[in-house]
């Protein structure tokens, strides 16, 4: 038995690889493998011999993968073969994603497509989940997408159209964030309801009057249709070429979508905050010198504005992954990363109180966020009073969660004389009384031991650098 | 053919016509003329699936 079937012979099923009888990913000791059926093995040969592959897995397009020696028996029941793609850093899905993230996501699906289809091959769906990323830049991981094109339309249409096109522009046109939509269904926004949402004030905007308007009025009439439209078009000389124009025109409107991020509390933090420049910089200095000294591979920043401190635990771990739940914030630092080169932050929009569920069949298609990889070292800056006094989680349960989250924290405890916590509690009739340094301090010693702490010069903020017991 | 594990849904495959523009015009034209002429040769005592086979 070779390493590579003993790996197999300790596999787990993905819980969301299961829709194509063609392929399924498994995962074993740490590894990516995809097994294939004899039809997927025929496609992977045919991607794997094409130039196109080669040439986007070198530039980080498309997920690497190569060939594995199984016996057939090894494989189990079914299956004809297999192969082993690279890990991502980190899962994530649409609905954690920027506008510019998905709209990133959509041009790369349709940029393979079109290189795929010039090589005689073509995808078998146009699913936004297809995509991942390594820090900012999507690379499309479902190898097992690919096919030899047979004449006829692309049968992705729809799915691109539901899960990449309709909340892009959600975003763009009707003022809309898509991500609720997405969370709310792993199908995206049908066809039907981005026509109601869309007002035909809108259809001279790129896209609207042919990919929702003419789109929806189709597959109204279509409804209830038995026949095969699919053999009726290929026989009717619905060729490769008629595909390459629709997908060339379909990525010409992706490219013209535009989201221009309104200043919101949030964007404009870097400059209204309270810090002066000695805090700024001694508080960067005691970030530096506790993710240095944890080396982490893993880092999560919560609640993480601009990403000054996500860029600074950077430079010393292998990925951060930096959460905010503001759209434009996160859209912005995502920019910004793009802009800078920096390669191993991924910027994610969420909102850690109301933090990703289980989603799809089983509720484990698409795991929560607290079911995927947890971080080596949490990052938690002037976010505390946001849960306590904002969300209302009491003190204990927000320490107690940081303890389950990571070995190592580095947490920012901003007291009630605090100007801003002031104004978040102007307003609130709840006087949140047990708020309080005391208090944190006694919440913090049920669960870590403190390895560092530092009060910054206003008087209102403490640093501390934690270990969980 | 099995090409799909999704269903691409009749009324998007056809959308796909207006989006192509001209090359889609060309498509949905002959789909249009083999409906008729399938019609024609229905009530003339011809099977209309027999279209295909003569296409």
């Amino acid at each position: 038995m070779t390493t590579d079937e003993m790996a197999l012979n300790t596999s787990r099923p993905d819980d969301g690889s299961f829709r194509d009888p063609d392929s399924q990913v498994v995962h074993a000791d740490g590894r990516v493998l995809r097994r294939l059926s004899a039809t997927g093995r025929n496609d992977w040969e045919a991607l794997s011999c094409s130039s196109f592959f080669e040439r986007n897995v070198a530039a980080g397009r498309l997920v690497a993968t190569a060939h594995m020696a199984a016996e057939p028996d090894a494989l189990g029941d079914g299956w004809a073969g297999m192969v082993e793609h690279e890990r991502v850093p980190f899962v994530t899905y649409p609905f954690e994603w920027t506008f510019g993230m998905l709209a990133a996501g959509a041009a790369l699906h349709l940029e393979l497509l079109r290189d795929a289809l010039a090589e005689g091959m073509t995808t078998k769906d146009g699913y936004a989940y297809n995509v991942q990323w390594r820090g900012v830049e999507p690379v499309f991981i479902d190898t097992s997408s690919f096919t030899p094109y047979q004449e006829g339309p692309w049968a992705g249409y729809r799915q691109f159209c539901e899960t990449f096109l309709n909340p892009l522009m959600l975003r763009s046109f009707v003022g809309l964030d898509f991500h609720p939509w997405l969370r709310g269904s792993l199908e995206g926004i049908p066809v039907q309801d981005m026509r109601r949402l869309i007002s035909l004030r809108e259809v001279h905007r790129p896209g609207v009057l042919r990919h929702v308007v003419l789109h929806a009025l189709f597959v109204r009439k279509a409804h209830g249709t038995t026949s095969s439209t699919r053999s009726a078009l290929a026989e009717s000389g619905f060729s490769r070429d008629v595909v390459i124009t629709t997908v060339d025109k379909l990525l010409d409107v992706v490219r013209k979508l535009s989201w221009q991020p309104e200043p919101s509390t949030w964007t404009s933090y870097p400059t209204t905050n309270t810090y002066t420049d000695d805090d700024r910089v001694r508080k960067l200095r005691f970030v530096e010198k506790v993710v240095s000294s944890a080396r982490p591979d893993l880092v999560w920043d919560l609640g993480c504005n601009d990403g000054t401190y996500a860029r600074v635990a950077a430079t010393h771990a292998s990925q951060v992954v930096a959460m905010d739940a503001d759209h434009a914030t996160v859209e912005l630092l995502y920019r910004s990363l793009r802009s800078s080169g920096v390669r191993n932050v991924l910027p994610l929009v969420i909102d850690v109180a109301d933090p990703s569920p289980s989603l799809g069949w089983r509720n484990r298609e698409r795991p929560a966020l607290l079911q995927r990889p947890r971080p080596d070292l949490v990052m938690c800056l002037a976010l505390v009073h946001h849960l306590a006094i904002v969300d209302n989680i009491p003190l204990s349960q927000v320490v107690e969660w940081l303890a389950t989250l990571a070995e190592v924290a580095v947490v920012e405890f901003v007291d009630r004389h605090d100007p801003m916590v002031a104004q978040l509690l102007g307003n609130k009739s709840v006087v949140h009384a047990d708020y309080s340094l005391t208090r944190f301090q006694h919440e913090i010693a049920e669960h870590f031991d403190i390895e560092a702490r530092e009060e910054l010069s206003a008087g209102t903020r403490t640093l501390y650098a934690l270990r969980r017991r | 053919m099995v090409l799909a594990y999704i269903d691409p849904g009749s009324g998007s495959m056809i959308a796909q016509l207006a989006v192509a523009g001209a090359a889609g015009v060309a498509v949905a034209v002959k789909v249009a003329w083999r409906k008729t002429a399938g019609r024609i040769r229905g009530r003339d005592g011809h099977a209309a699936d027999e279209v295909a086979d003569d296409c």
